[in-house]
């Protein structure tokens, strides 16, 4: 019915057609979604290098059960070079976690030599597995404090590797960033030039309105409404668009990431529940974000628009 | 009422535009009529500009229903607008509206409600003569029609101040009339009106005060 498209003038539907914006903000929308995507995983990776095994230290203490060389500290003896060796490293600082190998451990570890010598009586070192606080290098302080208590430590600690890795994931992050901040840009300015032409197109109802007394934020309100709707629905297409693209990587991706527990088969596509579990929740998250955000930014954007551009009329 | 004190304005700008009105100075009660004279290009439709708010003065200082306009702010100006009524010489009506949308256009930026909109507009153009045309687009009209569309759009909001532009010039001598007495009806229940014209025979016959410009000077203000 003309009476209500035509409602007062200013005839949003003509000025910003409902195809055009929802297109391009819903293009720059699975955009934003793959980079941010992109970042999180990074994010993931570098986590698991800093913290998880990509980080660990591994002790290895010959003849753990002979009597220690030298005392530990607190003037007590203890009776074998493992323990003292245990309690050195639980006094030192920057340590954040210790396992020491079991015997089971160990023999599974070291199975293929073992059966080679087929003696299964073979002294065994023992193994720490020590965690250690991302950027922290206790090895070169623990190590003469270890020998002296067992001659014959090892040491390997492999952080030169896992603070490259951490700093690849770090660039990969901020590219990441970067891509999504040259996303929102565009999305903007594609938004400020579509708003230009809707005003364009309505200028001599705009300005009948304006003269008949409409406020600057009746008529910035009534074209941001429509385009902050508009980019919203892009948004959510770009987001639903982005999803299947986002669990196929994720399913890629997950020998890799901090949820390597995942199955390595592909979930049955009816199971909604395994497929979401294959996504990271900060990545479902963000699927549920970038259509408001879009939304938001759509409707601010056009705000300030339009009362610059009102600001021509007295 | 509105009070106009040294008001000068050039098209373009103060220094390099096109002077249309120079020092200018005004003051009109509430409830008067005046006549708004001239030759062409003398200025009338600047002034009526200035007096509806469609353009501010280069300089000089402009009052408008008590509100200084140079110091009021966009809602302000805004606000003050829906109490002023503008009858433009080139009808100023959307194309592509109906003209039951054109007339309802203030009411609804009023957010009056719908069916008190639609009593309004039935009324007014009915008494415009034109109750069978709403559905019809402006460019459907003639010249008088889309005359009487832009006087019933004026009127409906009952303004404090009304500025007509050459109001009468595609009605013919009885439409005139009507609007000859609708004004003063207006007039009396205390509606500020000015109404610029080149008919000498209305303005004869229905005498009032009038404001005569040449070359944008004030020569008569006869109050
Ligand atoms: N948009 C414009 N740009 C530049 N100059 C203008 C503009 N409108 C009017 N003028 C000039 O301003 C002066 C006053 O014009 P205005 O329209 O106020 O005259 P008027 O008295 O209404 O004439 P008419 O009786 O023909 O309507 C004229 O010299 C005119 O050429
Ligand atoms: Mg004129």
């Amino acid at each position: 019915m003309a009476r209500q498209r035509y409602h007062d003038g200013l005839a949003l539907r003509q000025a910003l057609p409902g195809r055009f914006l929802p297109f391009l903000v819903g293009s720059m929308a699975f955009l934003a979604a793959l980079a941010l995507a992109g970042g999180i995983a990074a994010h993931g990776l570098s986590q698991r290098w800093t913290h998880g095994a990509g980080a660990v230290t591994t002790v290895q203490v010959p003849s753990p059960t002979d009597p220690a060389t030298a005392t530990a500290a607190m003037g007590q003896t203890p009776a074998t070079r493992i323990d003292a060796v245990l309690a050195t490293i639980a006094a030192t600082p920057g340590i954040t976690g210790t396992h020491r190998l079991s015997d089971a451990e160990l023999r599974a570890l070291l199975a293929p030599w073992i059966e080679q010598t087929g003696d299964a009586s073979l002294p065994l070192p023992a193994v720490i597995e020590l965690h250690t606080a991302p950027g922290q290098d206790v090895a070169a302080s623990l190590l003469p404090r270890l020998q002296a208590q067992a001659p014959g430590v090892l040491m390997e600690h492999d952080s030169v590797w896992s603070d490259r890795l951490a700093a690849l994931a770090g660039s990969l992050q901020a590219c990441a960033g970067l891509a999504v901040l040259v996303v929102m840009t565009v999305a903007v300015c594609v938004v400020m030039a579509a708003t230009r032409a809707g005003l364009l197109t309505r200028r001599q109802a705009i300005g009948l309105i304006h003269a008949l007394g409409a406020t600057d934020s009746y008529i910035s309100g009534r074209f941001a409404t429509r385009v902050g709707l508009l980019a919203l629905w892009g948004g959510a297409w770009g987001s639903v668009l982005a999803l299947p693209m986002l669990l196929a990587l994720s399913h890629l991706a997950a020998p890799f990431t901090a949820m390597g527990d995942i199955p390595a088969t592909t979930p049955d596509w009816r199971d909604v529940h395994a497929w979401a579990a294959l996504l990271p929740p900060a990545l479902l998250w963000m699927l549920v974000i970038v259509p408001p955000a879009a939304g938001l930014t759509g409707w601010a954007t056009t705000q300030l628009t339009v009362r610059a551009w009102l600001r021509r009329l007295p | 009422m509105f009070r106009l004190h040294d008001v000068s304005y050039a098209y373009g700008g103060s220094q390099t535009g096109v002077a249309a009105l120079s020092h200018v100075s005004l003051d009109v009660a509430q409830g008067e009529f005046r006549w708004l004279l001239g030759p062409s290009g003398a200025g009338k439709s600047s002034l009526l500009s200035i007096l509806s708010l469609e353009v501010q003065a280069s300089s000089g200082m402009v009052e408008i229903l008590g509100v200084p306009v140079r110091q009021a702010r966009r809602a302000g100006l805004a606000r003050l607008r829906r109490r002023i009524g503008a009858v433009k010489q080139d009808f100023g009506l959307l194309p592509d509206m109906s003209v039951f949308d054109n007339v309802a256009l203030p009411l609804r930026l009023q957010h009056r409600v719908e069916a008190e909109i639609a009593h309004e507009v039935h009324a007014i153009m009915k008494w415009v003569g034109l109750e069978h045309r709403l559905e019809a687009l402006p460019p459907q009209l003639s010249g008088g029609e889309q005359q009487r569309v832009a006087i019933a759009r004026a009127v409906i909001y009952r303004p404090a101040l009304l500025v007509a532009d050459e109001p009468t010039n595609a009605l013919d001598e009885r439409q005139a009339g009507r609007l000859m007495r609708m004004f003063h009806r207006l007039a009396e229940l205390g509606t500020t009106i000015v109404v610029a014209t080149h008919n000498d025979a209305i303005v004869a016959k229905y005498p009032a005060p009038t404001i005569e410009l040449l070359h944008g000077h004030l020569v008569r203000d006869h109050g």
